[in-house]
């Protein structure tokens, strides 16, 4: 019953474009993700509600459809697809970067919500201290907001590096399941329980994405921690300034 | 106020979807078990027994393989049909059809399709260089599938195999692999040609000649346990009038 647990090349090749696939989501959504938050949670701007809305949506929707929308839009048929093709050359469908982006669509919502509730419990009062001291919008924004939302921040990208390592549904619809170049972990996983025989491969690839994910749980908790005690010492200074 | 009338037309919503789901119920159900290219066949024919027979037969389409393996695991079909004779033989070695039940119903041939306007020419015999002909990913499926293996049968005996190997983009089954060429996500596909036949958004290149793969039979058989009222539909599906309708899907109907 119970396979070696060595991996295959075909079953380490999952996991790295599962890592590569995620690290690349996380980067791409960690600044657009963090300036979404603050707006949400700190500017009223008109049409504030639609931008919430369609930023929430792929966590609601099932992930199907946002992987549906993604390839009529983005597809070689597509209106967006059609002009990246012929313009630059660029075909999404069955590539890494078509996974990327599939991921980093269902991701941005976890990320901006983490930031948002974290921008929300910053305390204005030092936004302001730091305006009567003379700092620009941008200053206050950069030293004073985004370092005290840290820790949510932090949360945003770990949240979104898992759920780029667990995405399945948006990925499988947009770019297919391409070995080597769209076959993500779960993806691997899933192929092999259609495959009569593939339980071994299946149950050492789950053994795989137990320890990342213990590993990805471990390193957001030290990394919280780090920042709690760094904030924890900013905030003394600024109780005595 | 709001709420009221919210409430009201969910109950209204609940209620049309009660009396929708409540169509005269059959008397008896079976699940049928078959290979993704031959779901427009047996969706006719299921339809066509329930009216004559009044026994709803309820089908799930999927790679053979993947069926097999669902099979394999308890799930309750009654009648399986396979695109291949390896599948069929998996479950037969593991006991899970009723042997004697077992038979080849129909035959199929291999195409080469690419989308609608965009054909170009080609010949399916050694010497042509089909990985040149084309740029890009081809649509089929992996090796455990059955059009994924004849695929690689096919394409090895022509000799484009090896160059062709690293440029399959692999869907989940026939239908899956046919929708990416319709969408003009790949240049080409390799598909049944009852499949090619059921699209108007593709257009064939080609026949792959019979001798360069195994032939393409469809055996159907009983899985172990399965009702009583099974052995009616796969009697059914080798009557004159089933024949017809595979015919007219455009598969060979073996004797």
């Amino acid at each position: 019953m119970w396979p070696s647990l060595q991996p295959t090349p075909e079953e380490l090749s999952a996991l790295w474009l599962s890592l590569k696939i995620g690290l690349w989501c996380t980067a791409l959504i960690a600044v657009p993700g963090i300036i979404t938050g603050w707006l949400l949670a700190r500017v009223r701007f008109p049409g504030k509600a639609i931008v919430d809305g369609l930023v929430h949506l792929p966590l609601v929707l099932p992930p199907v459809v946002p992987g549906y929308l993604l390839l009529l839009l983005l597809g070689r048929q597509g209106p967006v697809g059609r002009w990246l093709h012929e313009i630059w050359g660029v075909a999404l469908a069955f590539t890494w970067q078509g996974a990327v982006i599939a991921s980093a669509l269902m991701a941005f919502p976890l990320m901006v919500r983490a930031v948002r509730l974290a921008v929300a419990l910053v305390e204005p009062r030092l936004e302001e201290a730091a305006r009567t001291l003379g700092a620009g919008p941008l200053r206050v924004w950069l030293t004073v907001t985004v370092p005290l939302a840290l820790p949510g921040v932090l949360t945003g990208l770990v949240l979104a590096f898992a759920r780029s390592l667990g995405e399945f549904g948006a990925t499988v619809t947009f770019v297919g399941n391409v070995a080597g170049e769209t076959r993500t972990l779960p993806l691997a996983i899933y192929t092999y329980t259609q495959i009569p025989g593939g339980d071994g491969p299946a149950l050492r690839l789950v053994v795989i994405s137990v320890l990342l994910a213990l590993a990805a749980l471990w390193a957001s908790e030290l990394g919280a921690r780090r920042v709690e005690r760094m904030l924890g010492a900013s905030g003394r200074e600024y109780a005595g300034a | 106020m709001f709420r009221g009338t919210f409430l009201r037309w969910l109950s209204v919503g609940l209620l049309w979807l009660a009396t929708g789901s409540a169509l005269p119920a059959a008397a008896e159900q079976i699940t049928v078990f078959a290979a993704a290219s031959t779901t427009d066949a047996i969706r006719d024919l299921a339809a066509l027994y329930e009216k004559e027979k009044g026994v709803k037969v309820t089908a799930s389409f999927a790679a053979a393989s993947a069926l097999a393996k669902q099979i394999e695991q308890g799930a309750p079909a009654d009648v399986f049909i396979s695109a291949d004779l390896k599948w069929m033989d998996y479950l037969d070695g593991k006991d899970k059809i009723a042997k004697t039940s077992r038979r080849n119903l129909l035959g199929n041939r291999l195409v080469l399709v690419a989308p609608k306007g965009q054909r170009f020419p080609v010949k399916l015999e050694k010497g042509f260089d089909l990985p040149g002909a084309f740029q890009g990913r081809w649509c089929s499926c992996g090796p455990e599938v059955p059009i994924g293996r004849y695929s690689q049968q096919a394409l090895t005996a022509l000799g484009w195999w090896t160059a062709l190997e690293p440029r399959l983009a692999a869907a989940p089954d026939v239908r899956s692999a046919l929708a990416f060429v319709e969408r003009g996500e790949c240049a080409v596909g390799i598909v049944y040609e009852t499949d090619a036949k059921v699209s108007d958004k593709v257009e064939i290149l080609g026949v792959f000649p019979a001798d360069t793969h195994s032939p393409v039979l469809y055996p159907a058989a009983l899985v172990q346990g399965a009702k009583p009222a099974a052995q009616g539909f796969l009697d059914f599906l080798l009557t004159p009038a089933a024949a017809k309708v595979f015919r007219q899907h455009g598969f060979t109907v073996l004797d």
